[in-house]
C-alpha cells in the first residue's frame, strides 16, 4: 500500500528535515505517527499526500512508483487518499456543507447524491447546525470536524490526519478516532500524527516513532520483503 | 449574463477588487481597436476604388491636327483597341459630345473643325484583366501617331502607396493592442493567482485537476474581457458615425468618408468575441504554468 526506501526531503535548499525514511505500510493497517514537535511528522505525511516530492528516495502508494507518475495521473491518486491538515485548510468563503462536498464534486458526482450525504456525515460528527456556517465563524474544534468529514467523506483508501484531535476536548476526539477506526475497518489505510500518549495507549496500533527527521521505531508488522500484491 | 460564461465555484474571483479594472483597460483597448479596423477596412476599399479607377477606366487623345484625316486616325485607334486582349469596349466620343464638356469654357456657338480639340476614345478594360498600359500606349503610337494613352497612373500610384502605408500602420497598431492586451491581461492573472493560491493549493490536494482550476481563471477573466469590450466597440462605433457626419457636412471635403463595408462590420463585431478568446487563451497558458510549478 504504501512503502518508503530511504526517502529524504528538504524544502528548497534547506537542510534534510526527513533522512533516511523506511517502511512499509499494509493496506487496511492503522498507524500512529509520533515524536517531539519540529521532528518531521508533518513532513513525512505531505509526502504521503502528495504534496510534496522527496529529494531522494522511492515512494510507492497503491503500488506506482510516485516519481514515475504521469502528472496527469495524481489528481486521480489523490482522490484516493483522504487528508486532514494540522492547519486544516478549508476554504473560507465556502459554507462547511461546501467544503465537505467538495471532494465529491471534483470526483464527479453528482449533486443530488452529494448533499444529502454531506448533510449527514456533517450530523454525524455533530455540525448538524453548522452546516451553513463558514469556517471563519467556526471554533478551533469545530473547524477540524469540518476537516476531518471532508477527507473522509469519499472513502479514501488511504488517510492521512495529522493530529486530528487537538483542537478539541477528549470526548469529542475519541468519538472522532472511533469514526476513523470504522473507515479502517472497512479497509481504509490510516496513518494518524498526533502527540497524544493516552489517544496512542488507548487504541493500542502500531507506532512509528520520528525524532530529529529519522524514523526510530519502524512500523511493528512489517512484512516480508517480497510483499504480495495489494489488494488496493 | 453572469452565469454566461460558467462561475467560478471554489475560486469565487467575482469577488475579487483587483481584478475590476480589466474591463476598463479592456474597454479603451477595444475602442482604440475598433477606430483601427475602421480605418484599415475603409482604406483598402478607398484604395480598391482607387485602383479600378486606375485600371476601369482610360481615355485615348488624338491630339488635333488640321492637316491629317482625324476620323481615320480615331477609327484605326478604335480597331486596334478593340482588338487588344484585356479591352472590353472601346469608342470614339463624338466631338459634339466633346464639344459639349468644353460648352462650359468655349461657348455654345464654337464652329466644329475650327478649334484644336483632341478627338477622345473612350476605354474600358475588362475586369479582372491585368492589362500592361505602357506596352498599349506603345503599340498604340506606333499605330497611329498622334495618339496618346492617358494614364493617371503617378499620382494614384502615390495615393494608392499612402493608403497601403496607412494601412500597415493601422495593422501594426493593432498588433501592438494585441500584445498589450495579453500583457495587462497575464498581470491580471498573475494576481488573481497569488491572491487565490491558498485555495487553488487545497483544490489541488483535494484532486482537482489543472484544467479544473484553469477553466475557473480562464471563465471568469474572458468574461471580464468581453463585458469590457462591449462599450470600447459601441463608444468607437458611434465616434466613427460622428467623423462621417462632420465630413458629409463638409462639402468639398478631401477626407473620404469612413465606409468599412461587410467585411469591417464583421471584423468589428468579432472585435469582443477575438479579446474574449484571446483572454482565454493567454489566462489558460499562464494559469497552467503556474500549476505545473505544484507537485
Ligand atoms: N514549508 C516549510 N519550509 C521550510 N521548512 C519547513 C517547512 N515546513 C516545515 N519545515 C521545517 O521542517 C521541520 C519539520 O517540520 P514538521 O512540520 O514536519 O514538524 P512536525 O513534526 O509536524 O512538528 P509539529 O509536531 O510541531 O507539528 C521543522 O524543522 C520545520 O522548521
Ligand atoms: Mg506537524
Amino acid at each position: 500500500m504504501v512503502r518508503f526506501e530511504n526517502v529524504g526531503m528538504r524544502y528548497g535548499l534547506g537542510p534534510e528535515v526527513l533522512r533516511d525514511i523506511s517502511f512499509n505500510l499494509l493496506p487496511g493497517s492503522f498507524h500512529f505517527l509520533t515524536g517531539p514537535t519540529g521532528a518531521g511528522k508533518s513532513s513525512l505525511l505531505k509526502l504521503l499526500a502528495l504534496s510534496h516530492r522527496p529529494s531522494r528516495g522511492l515512494i510507492t502508494l497503491f503500488n506506482k512508483e510516485v516519481s514515475s507518475l504521469a502528472r496527469d495521473d495524481l489528481p486521480a491518486m489523490r482522490r484516493k487518499i483522504g487528508v486532514v491538515y494540522q492547519d486544516f485548510r478549508l476554504l473560507d468563503h465556502l459554507s462547511a456543507l461546501d467544503n465537505v462536498a467538495l471532494p465529491l464534486k471534483l470526483a464527479g458526482a453528482k449533486n443530488d447524491q452529494i448533499y444529502q450525504h454531506v448533510a449527514e456525515l456533517l450530523e454525524w460528527v455533530g455540525l448538524g447546525r453548522q452546516v451553513d456556517a463558514k469556517p471563519p465563524t467556526l471554533s478551533g474544534g469545530e473547524k477540524q470536524r469540518v476537516a476531518i468529514a471532508r477527507a473522509v467523506i469519499n472513502r479514501p483508501q488511504l488517510l492521512i490526519a495529522d493530529e486530528p484531535t487537538g483542537s478539541m476536548d477528549a470526548e469529542m476526539g475519541l468519538r472522532l478516532m472511533y469514526l476513523l477506526q470504522e473507515l479502517n475497518k472497512i479497509g481504509t489505510t490510516v496513518v494518524v500524527a498526533t502527540h497524544d500518549l493516552e489517544l496512542i495507549s488507548r487504541f493500542g496500533n502500531p507506532v512509528m516513532y520520528l525524532k530529529d527527521g529519522l524514523l526510530t521505531t519502524r512500523a511493528q508488522d512489517n512484512p516480508p520483503p517480497k510483499e504480495s500484491k495489494d489488494p488496493a | 449574463m453572469i452565469q454566461f460564461f460558467g462561475k467560478s465555484a471554489e475560486l469565487q474571483l467575482e469577488k475579487d477588487v483587483s481584478t475590476r479594472y480589466l474591463p476598463v483597460v479592456i474597454s479603451a483597448m477595444i475602442f482604440l481597436a475598433a477606430l483601427s479596423i475602421g480605418g484599415l477596412f475603409s482604406l483598402s476599399k478607398a484604395i480598391s476604388d482607387w485602383s479600378e479607377t486606375l485600371t476601369g477606366n482610360l481615355t485615348v487623345e488624338i491630339a488635333f491636327d488640321p492637316t491629317a484625316d482625324l476620323d481615320k486616325k480615331v477609327t484605326d485607334a478604335v480597331e486596334l483597341l478593340s482588338a487588344t486582349p484585356g479591352v472590353a469596349a472601346a469608342r470614339a466620343i463624338e466631338q459634339e459630345e466633346t464639344l459639349k464638356l468644353l460648352e462650359p469654357f468655349l461657348g455654345k456657338n464654337a464652329a466644329l473643325g475650327e478649334l484644336p480639340v483632341p478627338r477622345l476614345i473612350e476605354v474600358i478594360i475588362a475586369e479582372d484583366s491585368a492589362i500592361d498600359l505602357a506596352a498599349l500606349n506603345k503599340k498604340l503610337v506606333e499605330a497611329v501617331p498622334a495618339a496618346r494613352l492617358d494614364i493617371h497612373r503617378p499620382w494614384l500610384d502615390k495615393m494608392v502607396l499612402l493608403g497601403r502605408s496607412i494601412q500597415l500602420l493601422a495593422a501594426g497598431i493593432m498588433l501592438l493592442i494585441g500584445c498589450v492586451t495579453v500583457i495587462i491581461v497575464i498581470f491580471a492573472v498573475r494576481t488573481g493567482l497569488i491572491m487565490h493560491s491558498e485555495v487553488i493549493q487545497v483544490l489541488h490536494l483535494i484532486g482537482a485537476r489543472d484544467n479544473y482550476i484553469a477553466e475557473q481563471f480562464q471563465n471568469y477573466f474572458s468574461r471580464l474581457s468581453f463585458l469590457g469590450a462591449l462599450p470600447g466597440l459601441i463608444v468607437a462605433i458611434i465616434v466613427m458615425f460622428i467623423f462621417n457626419f462632420l465630413v458629409s457636412s463638409l462639402e468639398a471635403s478631401m477626407l473620404p468618408p469612413l465606409s468599412v463595408g461587410i467585411e469591417g462590420a464583421i471584423a468589428l463585431l468579432l472585435l469582443p468575441v477575438l479579446v474574449a478568446l484571446l483572454t482565454k487563451y493567454t489566462v489558460r497558458q499562464v494559469v497552467l504554468k503556474s500549476l505545473r510549478r505544484m507537485m
